[in-house]
C-alpha cells in the first residue's frame, strides 16, 4: 500500500509538472485562457455544499469559487487536508463560507493540521505529514491571494438593523447580492461546528475599498461552536474578526496580517484565551462596542504580542471606541516602539488587568496619548502570558518568530 | 453620392431662380383654436399672383419689389386684409400666424372683414397664447417666433422661459419640481434616449434655437401622449422649412473665476482625441483583461507574462494640477427652403418645396470644484443621543473637462397635401474627470475600520448618439383627415473606459495600499450600448357632431429598446511587502515595481467571472394604441375623452453572482426572461369651460405610469468610485426585499382657473392631486453596513396635493413706459406623503429618539414641498435688446430614504439666479451678442443627512461657482 501511495505521488508530481507546462503552452497559444493544472489528487470545488460532504486528506481541495455550506449541510474536513483557493477579487474571490445553519467540522491534529492557502502555495501533504508546516515557496508576508474562511451563525449580535436589534446583518467581505452573507439571530448556544488545528494563509482578497475578507470571520457564531488552535498568516485584512456571537476560541496565532491582529464588533460576548499576535499592519487589537442596544462584555486574556519585528510594525497596541466593553487581562507587549499606543484608557467599559509592556518604566507613557493617566492595570514589566507550548504545529513556530515568547 | 450632388445643385440654383423678386411667406391659423388653416386663399390686391395655404397652413408668393395689400379669405371666416406689406428684392417678408375668425360670433353678429396694418401691428406672441389658451390640455411652450425675437442661443435657455420649467446644470429640464423619474423629454414627438443613460431627460443645450420650430410642455396627460410621464412632457420640434435663409456662425466663451484659468485645476494625461470627445485607445482594456483568469503569480503564469500584462495597463494613476483654459463654443447653422420649379419658370405655389437645416456645434468646458465633500453619517443607537456619527468624510478637489460635438441635419419635402421629413442627429461627448480627495474614515462608526487615505480618481465617460427620423404628414382637407407617421431609430453608447482609483493609506508609521483601509488601487471598465426604434402613426379627423366641431384622434405606436451593459473591474495586488519611495501615485506603476520586481511586486487580480454577473442585456417592446375625441359640448365647453392602451414587455438576460459562480440551486439566472409584462389602460378626461373670452376653467383626470429603468431592473452592481457608493439593481432578493420591482401607477387630477390678458399676460391658479401606487424610491440597504449601498425599491403608496400659481404680468400697469418689462413666475406648494411599509416603520421606530414621535407616513422621495420659478424680462423687439433675470429654487426634497441606523438624505434648496442679455447689432440686426451670468448667488449644490434634533450633516456638496459667458453670432 505504501509503495503504491508513493507511486501515486510521483505520478501526480509528474502530472502536475506536465500539466503546468501544458498550461503555459496553452497560455501562449490563446493568450491566457482559463488554466487549472488539475491532477487526480486535486479536486476543484465550484459548487456550493448543500448536502453532508467530506473533504478527505487524500486530495488537495481547490476552491474555484466562493463555496457556501448552506443551511442544513455539514462539511467535514479530515485532519491533514490542504485546501487551496484560486485567485480572484470581488465577485471572483474564492472563499469558504459557512452560512447560518450550516456546519464545518474541520478537526486537524497537532501533527496533521488542516491548511487553507492559495493555489500558488506549493506545500504538499507529504511535507505536512513530515512535519514541515512552512510554505516551500511563499514568504509569510504575501497576502490577498485568495479569500478566507467565514463562519456565520445564529447567535445574538448587537447590530442596528431595519427590523431591530435581533435581526440579521450582511457580513463584511460578502457582497450584498449574496444573502448567504446574512448572520445573526437569537441562539447564543448555536453550533456552527468545530475548528481545530487550522492554519489559514495568504488570504484576504478585495471585495471593494474597505470591504475585504478576514482570515477567519466569525459572524454571530454561538458558544456551541468549538474553535481552538488556529493560526492566521499574512491575511490582507484582519486575522480574526468577531461580529457579535458567543463563541470562545482559544490558542490563536495571528501573524503578519495586513490589518488588525484581532478585531471585535457588535458585542461579541465570549472569551479569547491564549493568543499570540505578531506584527499586524494596523492595530494589534481593534475592539469596538455595541451597534445595537444589546451591550455585553468580551474578554481577551493570556496573550503575547510582538509589536515590531523584521521591519514590520503594528500601529495601536489596542484601539477602543467610547462604547467598547472589554476586559483585557494578562497581556504581554514586546518590542513596543514609538507611536504604538493604547488609543484611550478612559472608557468606562474597558478594564485592564495585568497588562505588561516590555519597556523601561520611564518610557511607558510614550504608549499613551500625551497627558493620559496610565491605568493601574498597565505597567512596564515582562511577564510572558501566552502559553506557546501547544503551537509547535504552526508556521510561525517553524519560522522562529515565537522564539522570544 | 448622386443625390447630395443634386441637392447641392438645387440649393445653388435656388439662389438664382428668383433673383429679381422678393417673397412673402406666412401662415394662417384659426383664431379660436390656433390650428393651421389649409386651403385658405391669399390674394394680392390688384395682382394676378396669389396662393392658397398648404398642409401647414403656410403660403408663399413671389412678387416684384413693392408695397402690397393682401387678402386672406376662407369660407365662413372674416376676410383678413393686410395693408402695407413690403416686398424687397431677394428678401423674404414673413407674415406668420395670421389669425382668421368666424364671421358669426354666435350671438347674431356677422363681421365680414378685418383690416390690419402690418407696419404698425406686430403681434408676435399671439400664436403661443392661443396654443396655451385654447388647448384642451394644460400646455405651455415657446414658438420659433418668440425664440427668434428673444434670441436665446439654445433650447435650454429658451425652455427656462416656460413657466413651471426649471433647467438644471444648464441642460436638464424639470417640470413642477418633480424629479427626473416623472419628467420626460422628446425630440420631434419621438422618444429618444438621452446621452446620459441614467436620465429620463434629453440634454437641451444641444439644440440651437434657430433650428427649433417650437418647444411645448404638456403638464397633464392626454391619450395621444406616451403614458410614462407625470410631471411634464417636454417636446422639441425642429424646423422643417425655415421661413427664410439661415446662415449663422457663432462663437462663445465663458469664464468662471473658480474654474477657468485656475492653476489648481486637476486633469490627467488622456488621449490625443480627447478634444474631439472620444478616446484614442489609451484607455482601452488591455488584451485578455476581460477574462476571468488573467496572468497572476497565483495562477501559475510565468513571471514575464504577469509583467507584460501589468505593463499593458496605462501607468497614469493620478491627477496633475495645471491651469485650466477658458470654455469655448462654436457653431455653424444654416437652413432654407426652395421651390422645386420645373425648368426656369417662375416658382408657383403649386411647386413642391424643399427645406433643409444643418447645424454643427462644438463645445468644450472646464470645471473645477475646489471643495467637494461626500459624507457618510449614521444615527446613534442610543435614543438619548441626537447627534449623528460621522462614518466617513471625503473632501477634495475635482476637475472636469467636457467636450461635446453635435450635428443636426434635416431635409424636408412638401407638396400641397403631403410633407416628408428626414432628420439626422449625431452627438459625441467626452467627459474627463480627475479628483484628489482626502478620506477620513472613523472607526467609531458602525462597520467602519478607521483610516486616513488620499485618493486619486480618474474617470472618462464617452457617449455617442445617432438618431434618424423619417416623418410624413398627409391631409385630406375635404374629409377632414390628417395623418402623421414617424419612424425613428437611435443608436447610442456610453462607455467609461479605465476608471482608476488609487488611494494611499496613511498610517502613523507608513504609507501604503491597505485593502482594509483606503483599498487597493482599482480600475473599472463599463460599457453600455442601446438601440431604440420608434414607429408611430397618428390620425386626426375633424367632423361635425350635431352642429359642433369635433375631432377624433387615434393612433398606434411601437417602441423597441435594447440595452447591453457590462462592467469589468480589476484590483492591484502586491506579491509581498510594499515599500514606496514616493506617494506620487503616478510613480506606482513604475516598471521596477511590477512583478516579479521587489519591492511591491505589482500584479492584478480580476473580479470578473464568467458569465459576468455584472453584465446584462435587456429589451423592451412597448405597443400602444389610443383613441380620443374632442367634443365641443357648447360654445363654451370643450371636452376631450381619451383612452390609451400600452402593452409593455420587458425581457432581461442577466444573473446574480451566486448563479454566475455555479450555484444553480439558489442562484438566479434570467435568460431572456420576462420581467415586466403589463397591459395597462390609461384613461384621460379633459374639460375646458371658457366662461369668458379670456378665462377658462379646466378639469382634467389622467392615469400615467413611471416604469423602472433597465438598470433598475437588473442584477447590476454599479460602484461610483468617487463616492465609493454602490447602486444595486432591484432584481436581487435581499432580506425583506423580494426582488420584484413593479411599475408605478399614478392617478392625476387637476383643476385650474386661468385668465389671459393682452400682451401675453396671464394668471392662473391650479390645484393638483396625484395618487401613486407602488412608487419607486432609492433605499439605503440597511443590512449592509461596511459599504454604502442603495437599491431602488417599491415603497408604500403615496399621494401628493399641490397648488400652483402662475403669473405672466406686464409692468405697464405701473406706467405705460414699462411695457417692455414683464414678470413671469410660478409658485408651487406640494404636500406629499408616503405610507411607510411596516419594515420601514419598524426600522424608524427602533431608532426613535427621545421626544420623537415616528409616524406611519413621510414625504415622498424626490418631491420638493415648494418650487419657485420666477423671472423678470425686458424685451425690446424693435431694438433687438432682450434681458432677463431668472430665479429657480426647489424646497428640500427627500433624496435617499434612510431608516434605522441610516439617516434620511435631503437635497438642499439650490438658489439658482441667472441673468441673460442679448442685443442685435447693426441696421439689419445681423450680428447678435449675448452675455450670461449663471449662479449669481454662488450657491452650492448640496444634500444633507437629517435626523431628529440633530445638526444636519453633509452627504454631498459641490460648488458650481458663478460663471460669465459671452457669445457672438453673425447671420450672413
Amino acid at each position: 500500500m505504501k509503495i503504491k501511495y508513493l507511486n501515486r505521488i510521483a505520478i501526480a508530481a509528474i502530472a502536475i509538472g506536465t500539466l503546468s507546462f501544458q498550461a503555459c503552452k496553452d497560455k501562449t497559444d490563446d493568450g491566457g485562457e482559463d488554466v487549472k493544472p488539475v491532477d487526480e489528487k486535486t479536486v476543484v470545488v465550484t459548487e456550493n455544499i448543500t448536502t453532508n460532504t467530506t473533504w478527505d486528506a487524500n486530495h488537495y481541495w481547490q476552491l474555484g469559487d466562493r463555496i457556501t455550506v448552506t443551511a442544513g449541510a455539514t462539511l467535514t474536513i479530515e485532519a491533514g487536508t490542504i485546501i487551496k483557493g484560486e485567485a480572484g477579487a470581488g465577485a471572483n474571490a474564492t472563499a469558504l463560507l459557512v452560512a447560518r445553519g450550516g456546519k464545518l467540522i474541520a478537526e486537524g491534529k497537532a501533527d496533521k493540521p488542516i491548511i487553507f492557502t492559495t493555489v500558488a502555495d506549493e506545500i504538499t501533504m507529504d511535507q505536512v505529514a513530515a512535519g514541515n508546516f512552512a510554505s516551500p515557496n511563499l514568504d509569510p508576508n504575501i497576502n490577498g491571494l485568495w479569500g478566507g474562511v467565514i463562519l456565520l451563525g445564529k447567535a445574538k449580535i448587537s447590530a442596528s438593523n431595519s427590523s431591530g436589534d435581533v435581526s440579521e446583518v450582511q457580513i463584511e467581505g460578502i457582497p450584498t447580492s449574496d444573502p448567504s452573507g446574512l448572520y445573526g439571530g437569537s441562539d447564543d448556544a448555536d453550533n456552527s461546528g468545530s475548528l481545530k488545528y487550522i492554519s489559514i494563509r495568504h488570504g484576504g482578497t478585495n471585495i471593494g475599498a474597505g470591504n475585504e475578507i478576514n482570515g477567519l470571520t466569525l459572524g454571530g457564531v454561538g458558544s456551541g461552536t468549538v474553535i481552538e488552535n488556529i493560526e492566521i498568516v499574512s491575511n490582507q485584512d484582519d486575522a480574526i474578526e468577531f461580529f457579535g456571537g458567543m463563541v470562545n476560541p482559544k490558542n490563536v496565532v495571528s501573524w503578519n496580517v495586513g490589518d488588525d491582529g484581532i478585531d471585535t464588533d457588535q458585542s461579541w460576548g465570549g472569551t479569547l484565551d491564549n493568543v499570540v499576535v505578531i506584527t499586524p499592519g494596523d492595530r494589534s487589537f481593534e475592539l469596538d462596542g455595541a451597534e445595537g442596544s444589546m451591550e455585553r462584555r468580551h474578554t481577551i486574556q493570556n496573550g503575547s504580542i510582538i509589536c515590531t519585528l523584521d521591519g514590520r510594525a503594528s500601529t495601536d497596541l489596542a484601539n477602543v471606541d467610547p462604547n467598547t466593553i472589554v476586559t483585557l487581562k494578562n497581556l504581554y507587549y514586546q518590542n513596543a516602539g514609538e507611536g504604538q499606543i493604547f488609543n484611550s484608557v478612559v472608557e468606562t467599559g474597558v478594564t485592564f488587568e495585568n497588562i505588561c509592556v516590555d519597556v523601561a518604566a520611564a518610557d511607558l507613557s510614550m504608549h499613551f496619548k500625551s497627558g493620559a493617566t496610565i491605568p493601574a492595570g498597565i505597567t512596564a514589566c515582562s511577564t510572558k502570558y501566552a502559553d506557546i507550548s501547544g503551537f509547535g504545529w504552526t508556521w510561525a513556530k517553524a519560522a522562529g518568530v515565537l522564539s522570544t515568547l | 453620392m448622386k443625390s447630395p450632388l443634386i441637392l447641392f445643385l438645387l440649393l445653388i440654383s435656388s439662389v438664382f431662380v428668383s433673383a429679381q423678386n422678393g417673397t412673402i411667406r406666412g401662415s394662417v391659423i384659426e383664431d379660436a383654436t390656433g390650428d393651421p388653416v389649409i386651403f385658405a386663399d391669399v390674394l394680392v390686391k390688384g395682382h394676378p399672383n396669389g396662393a392658397s395655404t398648404d398642409i401647414d397652413g403656410k403660403f408663399s408668393i413671389s412678387l416684384a419689389p413693392g408695397t402690397y395689400t393682401l387678402e386672406v379669405a376662407y369660407l365662413g371666416y372674416q376676410t383678413l386684409v393686410l395693408t402695407d406689406v413690403v416686398v424687397k428684392a431677394n428678401d423674404v417678408t414673413i407674415l406668420n400666424d395670421l389669425r382668421i375668425k368666424e364671421k358669426s360670433d354666435g350671438e347674431g353678429n356677422v363681421i365680414q372683414q378685418v383690416t390690419i396694418n402690418v407696419k404698425t401691428n406686430k403681434n408676435t406672441e399671439a400664436s403661443l397664447i392661443t396654443m396655451k389658451q385654447r388647448s384642451p390640455t394644460i400646455l405651455d411652450g415657446i414658438p420659433a417666433a418668440k425664440m427668434e425675437l428673444i434670441g436665446d442661443p439654445n433650447a435650454a435657455e429658451a425652455a427656462k422661459r416656460v413657466t413651471g420649467v426649471s433647467v438644471e446644470d444648464g441642460k436638464y429640464v424639470y417640470v413642477r419640481g418633480l424629479g427626473d423619474r416623472y419628467t420626460k423629454t422628446m425630440l420631434n414627438n419621438v422618444d429618444i434616449p438621452g446621452l446620459d443613460p441614467d436620465k429620463n431627460s434629453l440634454q437641451m443645450d444641444l439644440f440651437p434655437a434657430n433650428l427649433i420650430d417650437r418647444i411645448t410642455v404638456s403638464k397633464n396627460f392626454s391619450a395621444e401622449l406616451p403614458a410614462d410621464f407625470t410631471g411634464g412632457l417636454l417636446n422639441v420640434e425642429t424646423k422643417d422649412f425655415p421661413d427664410k435663409k439661415i446662415f449663422n456662425v457663432s462663437i462663445g466663451t465663458s469664464y468662471n473665476p473658480a474654474m477657468n484659468l485656475n492653476k489648481n485645476y486637476i486633469s490627467y494625461q488622456g488621449g490625443k482625441y480627447d478634444f474631439l470627445g472620444f478616446d484614442d485607445g489609451s484607455r482601452a482594456l488591455p488584451d485578455g483583461a476581460e477574462k476571468s483568469t488573467i496572468p497572476t503569480p497565483i495562477s501559475g503564469s510565468k513571471s514575464q507574462q504577469v509583467n507584460d500584462f501589468v505593463n499593458s495597463f496605462n501607468p497614469t494613476l493620478g491627477g496633475t494640477r495645471q491651469r485650466s483654459p477658458l470654455d469655448f463654443s462654436a457653431s455653424i447653422t444654416f437652413g432654407n427652403q426652395i421651390s422645386l420649379t420645373k425648368g426656369d419658370s417662375m416658382p408657383t405655389e403649386k411647386d413642391p418645396k424643399l427645406g433643409y437645416i444643418f447645424s454643427l456645434s462644438y463645445k468644450t468646458d472646464y470645471k473645477y470644484y475646489s471643495d467637494v465633500a461626500y459624507g457618510e453619517f449614521q444615527r446613534s443607537q442610543k435614543s438619548s443621543v441626537y447627534d449623528m456619527v460621522q462614518a466617513n468624510m471625503q473632501t477634495g478637489g475635482m476637475g472636469e473637462h467636457n467636450v461635446l460635438i453635435g450635428m443636426l441635419g434635416g431635409i424636408a419635402y412638401k407638396t400641397k397635401l403631403s410633407k416628408y421629413r428626414f432628420t439626422v442627429m449625431l452627438l459625441q461627448s467626452g467627459e474627463s474627470k480627475a479628483g484628489i480627495f482626502e478620506i477620513d474614515n472613523a472607526s467609531e462608526a458602525v462597520g467602519q475600520s478607521g483610516y486616513y487615505a488620499i485618493s486619486n480618481n480618474l474617470e472618462y465617460n464617452q457617449r455617442t448618439l445617432a438618431n434618424v427620423l423619417l416623418q410624413g404628414n398627409h391631409v385630406i382637407p375635404k374629409k377632414g383627415w390628417e395623418i402623421d407617421w414617424r419612424v425613428s431609430p437611435t443608436l447610442s453608447s456610453s462607455t467609461d473606459p479605465d476608471i482608476r482609483k488609487t488611494a494611499f493609506t496613511y498610517a502613523s508609521n507608513d504609507t501604503f495600499f491597505s485593502a482594509g483601509a483606503g483599498g487597493n488601487p482599482s480600475r473599472i471598465w463599463r460599457s453600455l450600448t442601446e438601440i431604440n426604434v420608434t414607429a408611430k402613426v397618428d390620425f386626426k379627423k375633424e367632423y361635425s357632431l350635431g352642429k359642433m366641431d369635433s375631432k377624433l384622434r387615434f393612433g398606434f405606436s411601437e417602441t423597441y429598446k435594447k440595452r447591453d451593459y457590462e462592467i469589468i473591474s480589476l484590483f492591484m495586488q502586491f506579491f509581498g511587502p510594499q515599500n514606496w519611495s514616493s506617494t506620487d501615485v503616478n510613480q506606482v506603476l513604475k516598471p521596477e515595481y511590477v512583478y516579479p520586481n521587489a519591492p511591491n511586486k505589482i500584479y492584478y487580480q480580476t473580479t470578473t467571472i464568467s458569465p459576468n454577473p455584472n453584465a446584462y442585456s435587456s429589451d423592451v417592446t412597448c405597443s400602444s394604441g389610443y383613441i380620443s375625441n374632442e367634443f365641443q359640448l357648447s360654445k363654451k365647453v370643450k371636452a376631450i375623452a381619451g383612452l390609451r392602451g400600452e402593452y409593455y414587455l420587458q425581457h432581461h438576460t442577466g444573473r446574480d453572482q451566486a448563479w454566475a459562480r455555479g450555484d444553480h440551486v439558489s442562484g438566479k439566472n434570467l435568460d431572456d426572461t420576462i420581467v415586466i409584462n403589463q397591459f395597462n389602460l390609461f384613461p384621460s378626461l379633459n374639460f375646458i369651460y371658457s366662461y369668458t373670452e379670456k378665462s377658462n376653467l379646466r378639469f382634467t383626470y389622467g392615469r400615467t405610469t413611471a416604469r423602472p429603468s433597465f438598470k433598475e431592473l437588473s442584477f447590476a452592481q454599479i460602484l461610483d468610485p468617487i463616492t465609493n457608493r454602490f447602486f444595486n439593481g432591484s432584481l436581487f432578493q435581499y432580506s425583506s426585499w423580494a426582488g420584484n420591482l413593479v411599475p408605478t401607477m399614478i392617478d392625476n387630477l387637476d383643476a385650474r382657473w386661468e385668465m389671459f390678458l393682452k400682451r401675453n399676460q396671464m394668471f392662473s391658479v391650479s390645484g393638483f392631486y396625484k395618487m401613486f401606487t407602488n412608487p419607486i424610491e432609492m433605499v439605503r440597504i440597511p443590512e449592509q453596513q461596511t459599504t454604502t449601498e442603495y437599491q431602488p425599491r417599491n415603497v408604500g403608496n403615496g399621494k401628493l396635493l399641490g397648488v400652483e400659481i402662475e403669473v405672466q404680468k406686464n409692468f405697464d400697469f405701473i406706467h405705460p413706459a414699462f411695457h417692455k418689462w414683464s414678470f413671469s413666475g410660478n409658485f408651487t406648494f406640494v404636500q406629499s406623503q408616503i405610507d411607510m411599509t411596516s419594515t420601514e416603520y419598524n426600522a424608524r421606530k427602533q431608532y426613535e429618539k427621545e421626544g420623537q414621535d415616528v409616524g406611519h407616513t413621510r414625504p415622498m422621495a424626490g418631491q420638493s414641498p415648494w418650487v419657485v420659478n420666477a423671472g423678470i424680462s425686458f424685451n425690446d423687439y424693435e431694438n433687438g435688446t432682450n434681458a432677463g433675470i431668472f430665479y429657480n429654487v426647489k424646497g428640500p426634497a427627500l433624496y435617499i430614504v434612510g431608516g434605522g441606523l441610516f439617516p434620511d438624505i435631503y437635497s438642499e434648496p439650490f438658489n439658482s439666479l441667472n441673468f441673460s442679455f442679448n442685443k442685435k447689432l447693426g441696421k439689419e440686426q445681423k450680428t447678435q451678442i449675448d452675455f450670461k451670468v449663471s449662479n449669481i448667488l454662488n450657491d452650492k449644490l448640496e444634500a444633507f443627512y437629517k435626523s431628529y434634533k440633530a445638526d444636519k450633516q453633509v452627504f454631498s456638496s459641490i460648488n458650481p461657482g458663478r460663471s460669465f459667458s459671452f457669445g457672438i453670432k453673425h447671420s450672413f
